[in-house]
């Protein structure tokens, strides 16, 4: 079970033309800035947009193939498509909601149900079977709308913005519920976000889409320490790391731990944006509550700013000025001083 | 249609809105006059209608069967109207072909046609001599003008557009993305149509037809040119009404007092609509 897409489409001023691989149980995350297409990448590859070339593949099914005229419908191509704000059909309770895709493949009306109630109690809404989607909240509802689209086991799953729409609270739940059933789903998967941490926390591997084309793919940690665009660096070019946080401390896998300022426990990602971290020619003085040694491994030079890889005890990228690396006189296989504030270690809960 | 109701709304809010202060001096004493023009009528129908001879008129087989006719033909010019108007308030929604805008604007020309022009032009085209009643009567010998079929006809004519307007106001406010949910989890178009759409435009739909139904109910001119007026086959409650004013007023009374009654009952019914749900 894979996905291999090319995707060329045309909606209004927006020429797309994306090519996207998913492995069977992959994550990918489509991430971009607002307009980039992420959108209507998913649409066309679950056949709601038409491609004007290219070609999608499902399970080594031609789902649609411009160049021989052949394409499925979006009713036949057994997709799933969790959309950003749910879409549950109003005048149907939770349990026909979710009983719906079943009842369109032919399912009976009581089997039907019956996989129908055991989705709900899957995305632990077991008690709300009966209830209309308008009293729902939103997390509640975008529950439900994955049980949906998971009740009828699509070859591959599609979602977009799956978390947008929710607040704070629902957010970081839903993240938790869908990172489980992400794992369990064994098709391909792909998730649209334009949040870089979510992308994070839930797929394997970062596709960056802006103004129709890839910009950047690969595993997230490599797209964080190398971001090869301006959009990417801003959001996604963060030192990331994964740790086990323990009131102040974050021990973090790769050795080394990190101070923060706000207690947390658990599983964390622990993010430090590359501007916040000081670059020192000698043992920094002073408040910084995270200091080490290392040696600048690599110094990338970005138009305005710059950013200086440093290995260590713990790897981490500066962002400092042109500016800045000419009074540090700083080069490649030098030692150098690194210092992060507590307050600048961002913890995220995986 | 949909225009209608926010102004509605807006003028129902006026208590404590500091913009009224500054009505200019005639304003009340002409709208006062307005209101009493529209509403007179009803005081006076209310009023006069003799309630203690209503079994006695109703016995009346002139009566009763105005009535029974006028509720066939109008249930009848309903269900004509929902089966030929649904269809063609998707395709003026959903459709792109040429010519749309025209044959859209000439579709619902009966909302502003006088009826009488309508029941012309129905003669004109199912009569003896129409261009399809012509051909019709020639070759099946069925002749539609001056029957109960003719009265369907003629009020699903002038009552359609209603109906069409509304429901296409309501698709072209529908999400229709909640038809690709339908459609990505495997429903085909008649399945999304039937369980997705159709409960969603359903608020439009029911308010079509109620207003669809009312203005069949009291067609009058294209009735009477392409129908007639025969008591028993083609004589409904509004011609009935008509003809008992020469004949028996008090009938006439009653009848307008229930086609009333009925009017009144569709607008309960759309309160939501067009009295801003106050």
């Amino acid at each position: 079970m894979s996905l291999h897409a090319h995707v060329v489409a045309d909606v209004g001023a927006l020429h797309l033309d994306v090519r996207l691989h998913a492995a069977a149980g992959e994550v990918v995350a489509v991430l971009g800035p607002n307009g980039a297409g992420k959108t209507t990448l998913l649409r066309a590859l679950a056949g709601l947009v038409p491609l004007s070339a290219g070609r999608v593949v499902l399970d080594g099914r031609v789902l649609e193939d411009p160049a021989t005229a052949s394409r499925r419908t979006a009713e036949d191509r057994d997709v799933g498509f969790v959309f950003q704000d749910h879409l549950l059909f109003p005048n149907l309770s939770v349990l026909d909601n979710v009983a719906f895709g079943l009842r369109c493949r032919g399912v009976r009306k009581g089997r039907a149900r019956e996989i129908a109630a055991a989705w709900i109690g899957r995305v632990e809404l077991a008690s709300l079977a009966q209830a209309r989607p308008g009293a729902l909240s939103g997390g509640q509802a975008q529950r439900v709308a994955l049980a949906r689209a998971l009740a009828c086991s699509p070859a591959l799953l599609l979602l977009d913005e799956p978390l947008a729409a929710l607040d704070v609270q629902a957010r970081q739940s839903m993240r938790r519920l869908l990172r489980r059933h992400l794992d369990a789903f064994g098709g391909p998967c792909v998730i649209v976000t334009h949040q870089p941490l979510e992308a994070i926390a839930l797929a394997d591997r970062l596709v960056i889409v802006e103004q129709g084309v890839v910009v950047q793919d690969g595993a997230a940690a490599e797209v964080a320490r190398r971001p090869r665009s301006r959009w990417v660096a801003r959001l996604v070019g963060l030192n990331l790391y994964r740790g086990t946080a323990r009131d102040h401390t974050v021990a973090l896998e790769g050795g080394g731990s990190l101070r923060t300022a706000d207690a947390a426990g658990g599983e964390v990602f622990a993010t430090v944006h590359p501007r916040a971290v000081a670059l020192h020619p000698e043992a920094p003085r002073g408040s910084p509550r995270n200091a080490w040694r290392g040696t600048v491994a690599e110094i990338d030079l970005h138009g305005d700013h710059v950013r200086v890889h440093v290995e260590g005890p713990i790897p981490i990228v500066a962002e400092i000025t042109p500016a800045g690396l000419a009074d540090l006189s700083l080069s490649e296989g030098q030692p150098t001083w690194v210092s992060v504030k507590a307050s600048a270690v961002d913890l995220f809960p995986r | 249609m949909s225009g209608l109701p926010a102004p509605a709304r807006r003028a129902g809010t006026g208590t404590g809105d500091p913009g009224r202060r500054g009505l200019p001096r005639p304003v009340v004493p002409l709208a006062v006059a307005g209101l009493a023009l529209l509403l007179l009528p009803l005081a006076g129908l209310v009023a006069r209608t003799p309630l203690r001879t209503v079994p006695e008129i109703l016995a009346d087989p002139a009566v009763g069967e105005a009535l029974r006719l006028s509720l066939l033909s109008s249930l009848a010019a309903l269900v004509l109207a929902t089966v030929l108007g649904l269809p063609l308030a998707l395709l003026f929604a959903r459709a792109d072909f040429p010519g749309k805008s025209l044959l859209r604007a000439l579709a619902v020309l009966p909302m502003v046609l006088p009826p009488v022009v309508g029941g012309v032009g129905l003669l004109l085209a199912f009569g003896r001599r129409g261009i399809v009643g012509g051909p019709l009567a020639q070759a099946t010998g069925i002749v539609i003008p001056f029957t109960p079929v003719a009265v369907v006809l003629a009020a699903t004519f002038v009552a359609m557009p209603f109906l069409v307007v509304t429901v296409e106001s309501g698709l072209r406010l529908l999400d229709r993305r909640y038809e690709d949910a339908a459609t990505t989890l495997g429903a085909g178009p008649w399945t999304t149509f039937r369980r997705v759409t159709l409960p969603l435009i359903w608020p439009s739909l029911a308010a079509g037809m109620a207003l669809c139904w009312a203005r069949a109910l009291g067609e009058f001119g294209a009735t009477i040119t392409f129908a007639g007026n025969l008591s028993g086959r083609t004589q409904t409650m509004p011609l009935a009404v008509y003809v008992e004013l020469q004949r028996n007023p008090e009938a006439a009374y009653l009848l307008s007092l229930l086609l009333l009654a009925v009017s009144v009952a569709v607008l309960v019914a759309l309160r939501d609509r067009f009295l801003g749900g106050r």
